[in-house]
Order: C-alpha cells, then structure tokens, then sequence
C-alpha cells in the first residue's frame, strides 16, 4: 500500500508491503528499518530502527496525526492512493475565493463590516478575542463583502468561516 | 500559624500552594468550578467546595462565592494565588472586613501598584527610576498621539488598570497610533473593565529583570535576588532564568535595594516582584506584581527558600525568619512554561484533551503541572499548563538539564509551547547569554521542526496500517476489548459533559 505522508509541510510516500506478516517500509524509495511495539494502546508506542530506540506518542485520526518524538512533535497528514485521488478532485472543482477563515478558536468582539460592503487589502473585518488578547483579523485581498458567516459576541472554533470576499473579476 | 486555608485558585498555583500547606500541617479548602470538578487541586486539597459555573467570572472571579465557602468550611485565611482576584484590592478588603487573614499585600499597596499612573508617582517620590512617559491617562487616540509627540517615539500603550501583557501596544509610527489605540483599549475595557491606556517612551534592547522581595509586617523586608524573563512574546514569558548573565553583584544588590524602597513605599506585606525594563546597565521601574509570580520557582531553586511558607507565616504575623545576610543564592535555574499553544501557527491556543502524558523526573527537575491523562484543554482558564523547572550547579548545566527534560515531555493531544522552548535553548544567541525582550518574536519558526520526519512518515503509515488491520480483524480479545471498554468511556464522558453543559445552559 503507497502512503502520501506530510511530515511538518514536507510530504514524503510510504509503502508498506506485507509478505508472510513481516512489514517491509520504504520512505521515497529508501527503505527505512520500523520496528512497532504498541504499548499501551493509548498511542504510546516503541519504535525501533536501525538499532536505535524511539519512545513515541501518536495522537489522532487516520488522516491527521501529531507523533511526538523527543519532545518534537511532528504535525502529520496522511492519505493512501484512493484518498489522494479523491481528495485531488475535490480541490479541482472548488474554485479559489476570499474565504477568510479563523486560525484559532476565539470569541467575535467586534465586527467591523457588513455585507456588500466594499474592502481594501488590510482593512481590519473584525477583532477576534482568544486568550484575553484582542486580534485584529484584515482582509487578505481588496473586494467586495460577499457573506459574513458569524455574528459580534459568537464563540468561534478555529478554522471557522468568517467573512468571503469576492475580488473583481480581471476582465 | 493557621489550621486551615482557602485557595481562590485554580490550576498548578492551586496545587503548589496546597503542597506547602500540607507540609506545614495546614488544612486545605480548594473551590472549583463546574468545568474543574476533576482537576487536580479539586482532588488534592481536604475540603472542596463547588462553586458552579464554567468561566472565570461564574467560579473564580465571584468574591461572594468565595467568601460564603470560606464561611462555611472554617478557613481562617485566603491564598490568592496568582491572576484571578489575586491583585483585587477590594476582594482582600473584603476578606480582611470578614474576619479572615489575607495571605497577600495590604489592599492599598495592590491598589496603588495595580495603577500604572498612581504608582509611578509613589514611584518617584520614593525615588524609583522610571521611564520617561506621561503621568495622565490618555482618554482617547488623539490625546495619546499629542503624548507620543511630546515623549518621542517609539511609544508604549499600556492599560491603566492593566497586567499580564494584557492591552499593551507598541507604536514605531505615529499613523499606527489610533489603531493601536482602538485595540488595546477595547482589550483593557474587557479585561479590566478600564479602557484608558497611557503612554511612555518604549526602551530599545530592553532586559526584563524582576527583583523579588518578602516584607512581614513588622517593618523587615529582603530581597531575594532577580529572574530574568526576557524570553517572552507579546509580554507572556516563555522561560525565565536566575541569576540574569548581565548583573553583578554591586548590581544585584543596587537593584534589591531600589526594589525594597518601592515596596516601603507603599507598606508592602508579603511576597512581592518589583519588575525592571533593564538596557545596557540602565534599569527603570515597570510595574511591582503585588502576589506570587508564576516564575517563583527559579528562586527558590537557586535559594533553597520555600516562597508559600515564608508567605503563609508572614501572613499569620509571624516575623520574616531570616536577615538579608542569610540569603544566598546558589547555581542557576530555569523555568520553562508548558501552555497550551501551537508554536508553528504563531502561538495560538491550541486546545483538545491531554490523550497520552509523560513528564520529565530525575535529579533537580521539578515539575508544577495540573495536568492528567483526560484533561480537557478549553479556552476557558489560561492556558498554562506546567512549568518545569531545573537546577545546575552552573548555567550550562542548567541549560543541558532543561533540554533534556524537555525531550522526556510528552503532552500528546495538545499543542505545546515546549517547542519553541527547545528552540530557544539550541540558539547561540539564548546560549550567549547576550538577549533581549524581542529574542523570541524573532526566532525563526520554520527551525523548530524536528530532525526525525523520514522515520516519523514511516511511522505514521505504519500506525495507520495497525489500526486499520485491527479494526479489521477484531481477532485479539484482549485488545478488542480494550477497544470497546475505551470507546463506551469516551461516549458516556461526551453524555455526561453534554449533559452539564445542558444543566448551564438551563
């Protein structure tokens, strides 16, 4: 089975083959010593390779992983062939727009501008509240204010929608 | 000496101040809100009382609350902690009016040092240095431009009422004055309530060095030497060190001195940290945190002092037990602040539940953590979760022990900022010793990524392969129902927090 694994921006492709219940690993064509030893199947795992020994964490889901070596922790994302593929087609057929979304969870204290509206590059949207610290969050583009996905004192996750902004067509 | 005590606090704080009571013999009352039911200092202290609610200002910020607890429970005093009403003059007015001891200042010191514009007058007149700056609040943008005209910029915006980092600006440009103005205003407004913010000449290559001092109420004070906490972002310090690379002796005890007068200034009782903005030998009076410092630690490393004892005794009347002669300060130390943050995407809060915990042991490393395996991390509480802390016989001892400590840490389901911690500690310019307060905003992110990606890919496909194979299979009992005993936990964990969000909410 082929792997795409992204390792802190840098992706890499896995393949694992089994024969005879033995794994065999390969990290871009090279082939990389993984011994697996769960531990407490809670995500602390024993990795041994090349005579050396890893105490390692793994947390998450089958797609999106932290692994912590060391005291690093290495944001993984992982997807195998058919996901890939799929994943491919859907970024094809979604067109690149303004969406301006939240990076970190937070409460909306003030919002700044209304639908319609027209913005320049920089001009503040609104002031994201996270931590007791007031963030001011700008336009990425100039444009016009398509839709406004939260309301002034609405409690965000990150990663939510906040505003779209339509930029003009260059015709 | 008391029999028993209330912490209004949450938090490792909570757990550090029970730890020394229980040495002492003294009996704990810890309150919790709704959201701590299961945290460690609800479980570690001998009473807890609920105090209902999920944020701050439903639990630990009600006076009332914890007054009617303290009341019920028999607690002869209150430990504040650190944040919260830690430095609310008219809560430790009100337990004092309630016939329980304050284990903190007298209100007056903390309302006095709690005002940036009325302590830099009591400042001056008791002939602290201070940083050239208006000594009038400004009330709106444009009166805080005219102030920056006439002061010279760079300029600083700081919240009247302010702390912590907390509606603090900093303006190179006089067009970047109103905006900044705006946001650190609405900023102090909702966290202090005040929203008037006053200016002052900002320091270039600035130290942030502390002087930490214990007063009883005889009239005795000391000083307990510095911490050096320049290794900070948006004013939250990160890692704190003692004794600081750039003092000598001569300035230590300069620095203590002009510390001590700031604390007679205002009849200071108590643990106190009078803050320096330090610059090429320079030093000039920031702000006096009038409650233990979360970074107290390093000095009682290096002093071998225990900061809560000498609080709690000083609070029950007792006399200081030891002269500025008996203090001496041995070895170096660092503190490093485990929060919750994702460093790569800018030190935002990051937030989940602690999964899988290792914490780092071994000799001089102490840990103040409140973390255990199934806390939910939330956006509730700050986001400090532990601190580490070692000590060495000499500095790079100290720096080598804190690397290795934080390679044991293992927080798996949260983001930490261990990671920018271990960058700082690879950089020459933290190793130099030759830092200032913007050394961390200027580290490079992109080199605090770990060497082991190629094993961490294979890894990562090898897990996932495991998994799904025993998904798949179901064939090993044992594990199978591990699984399954796992997986009921977590739902009924879901039902019962769904259902008290329910009962809040109702």
């Amino acid at each position: 089975m082929k792997y795409f694994v992204e390792v802190d921006g840098a992706e890499r492709v896995v393949e694992l083959t089994e024969r005879l219940g033995k794994l065999t690993v390969t990290v871009d064509g090279t082939p990389v010593e993984v011994d697996y030893e769960d531990v407490d199947a809670l995500g602390q795992v024993l990795v041994l390779s090349g005579g050396k020994s890893f105490g390692a964490s793994i947390e998450g889901d089958a797609n999106e992983l932290v692994v912590t070596i060391a005291g690093h922790a290495y944001d993984v994302e992982i997807e195998d062939e058919r996901e890939r593929a799929a994943n491919a087609a859907e970024r094809a057929s979604n067109k690149g727009g303004g969406l301006v979304k939240s990076v970190m969870p937070g409460v909306v204290v003030d919002l700044l501008v209304e639908v319609g509206q027209e913005v320049t590059a920089g001009q503040p949207l609104l002031i994201l509240e996270a931590m007791k610290m007031q963030n001011e969050i700008d336009a990425p583009t100039a444009g016009v204010v398509r839709e406004v996905h939260v309301t002034k004192g609405e409690a965000i996750r990150g990663g939510a929608k906040l505003v779209l902004i339509e930029t003009p067509s260059e015709e | 000496m008391f029999k028993r005590i209330l912490i209004a606090n949450r938090g490792e704080i909570a757990l550090r101040v029970i730890r020394t009571a229980r040495e002492m013999g003294i009996e704990c009352v810890t309150v919790f809100s709704e959201a701590d039911r299961e945290a460690l200092h609800t479980r570690m202290g001998h009473y807890a009382v609920p105090l209902g609610g999920f944020l701050p200002n439903e639990s630990y910020l009600v006076a009332e609350k914890i007054l009617q607890a303290a009341k019920d429970t028999g607690a002869e005093a209150i430990h504040p902690g650190y944040g919260f009403l830690s430095e609310n003059a008219t809560f430790a007015r009100a337990v004092m009016d309630a016939g329980l001891a304050w284990i903190g200042p007298p209100p007056r010191a903390i309302e006095v040092m709690g005002d940036k514009i009325e302590s830099r007058r009591a400042m001056q007149e008791a002939g602290v240095p201070l940083v050239p700056g208006m000594t009038e609040p400004a009330e709106d943008a444009a009166a805080a431009e005219r102030a920056a005209a006439e002061i010279g910029l760079p300029v600083a915006l700081k919240a009247a009422a302010g702390g912590g980092g907390k509606g603090i600006r900093i303006v190179r440009e006089a067009s970047e004055i109103a905006s900044a103005f705006r946001t650190a205003s609405g900023e102090a407004q909702s966290a202090f309530g005040d929203g008037r913010l006053y200016v002052e000449r900002y320091v270039d290559n600035p130290r942030h060095i502390e002087i930490q001092v214990m007063f009883d109420q005889h009239g005795n004070g000391i000083h307990l030497g510095e911490r050096e906490c320049s290794i900070q972002r948006r004013h939250q310090k990160l890692l704190e060190e003692t004794p600081a690379v750039v003092l000598d002796e001569a300035l230590r005890q300069e620095m203590g001195e002009v510390a001590l007068r700031a604390g007679r200034a205002v009849d200071y009782e108590g643990a106190g940290t009078v803050e320096f903005l330090f610059s090429k030998g320079e030093f000039f009076f920031l702000e006096m945190n009038t409650r233990l410092q979360v970074e107290h630690p390093i000095t009682e490393m290096v002093t071998g002092l225990d900061l809560v004892r000498d609080q709690l005794l000083v609070a029950a009347g007792e006399p200081l037990e030891r002269t500025q002669a008996d203090v001496k300060m041995v070895g170096h130390a660092i503190e490093v602040r485990i929060n919750a943050e994702d460093v790569r995407a800018g030190f935002l809060p990051s937030t989940g539940t602690i999964k899988n915990l290792r914490l780092p042991g071994g000799p001089w490393v102490r840990v103040d953590s409140c973390m255990f395996r199934g806390l939910e991390v939330g956006l509730n509480y700050d986001p400090m979760l532990a601190k580490i802390i070692v000590w060495g016989p000499d500095r790079g001892v100290a720096i080598a022990r804190m690397k290795r400590a934080l390679e044991e840490l293992n927080v798996g389901g949260v983001r930490t900022s261990a990671t920018a911690a271990m960058a700082v500690l690879d950089e020459e310019v933290f190793l130099s010793g030759d830092y200032d307060t913007h050394f961390l905003e200027g580290l490079d992110r992109s080199k605090m990524i770990g060497p082991e990606g190629e094993l961490v890919a294979a890894l990562a496909a090898v897990h996932r392969h495991h998994a799904a194979k025993r998904r798949a299979l179901g064939t090993d009992t044992g594990e199978r129902a591990g699984w399954l005993a796992r997986s009921r936990e977590t739902t009924s964990d879901h039902r019962r927090r769904a259902a008290r969000h329910g009962g809040a909410n109702a």
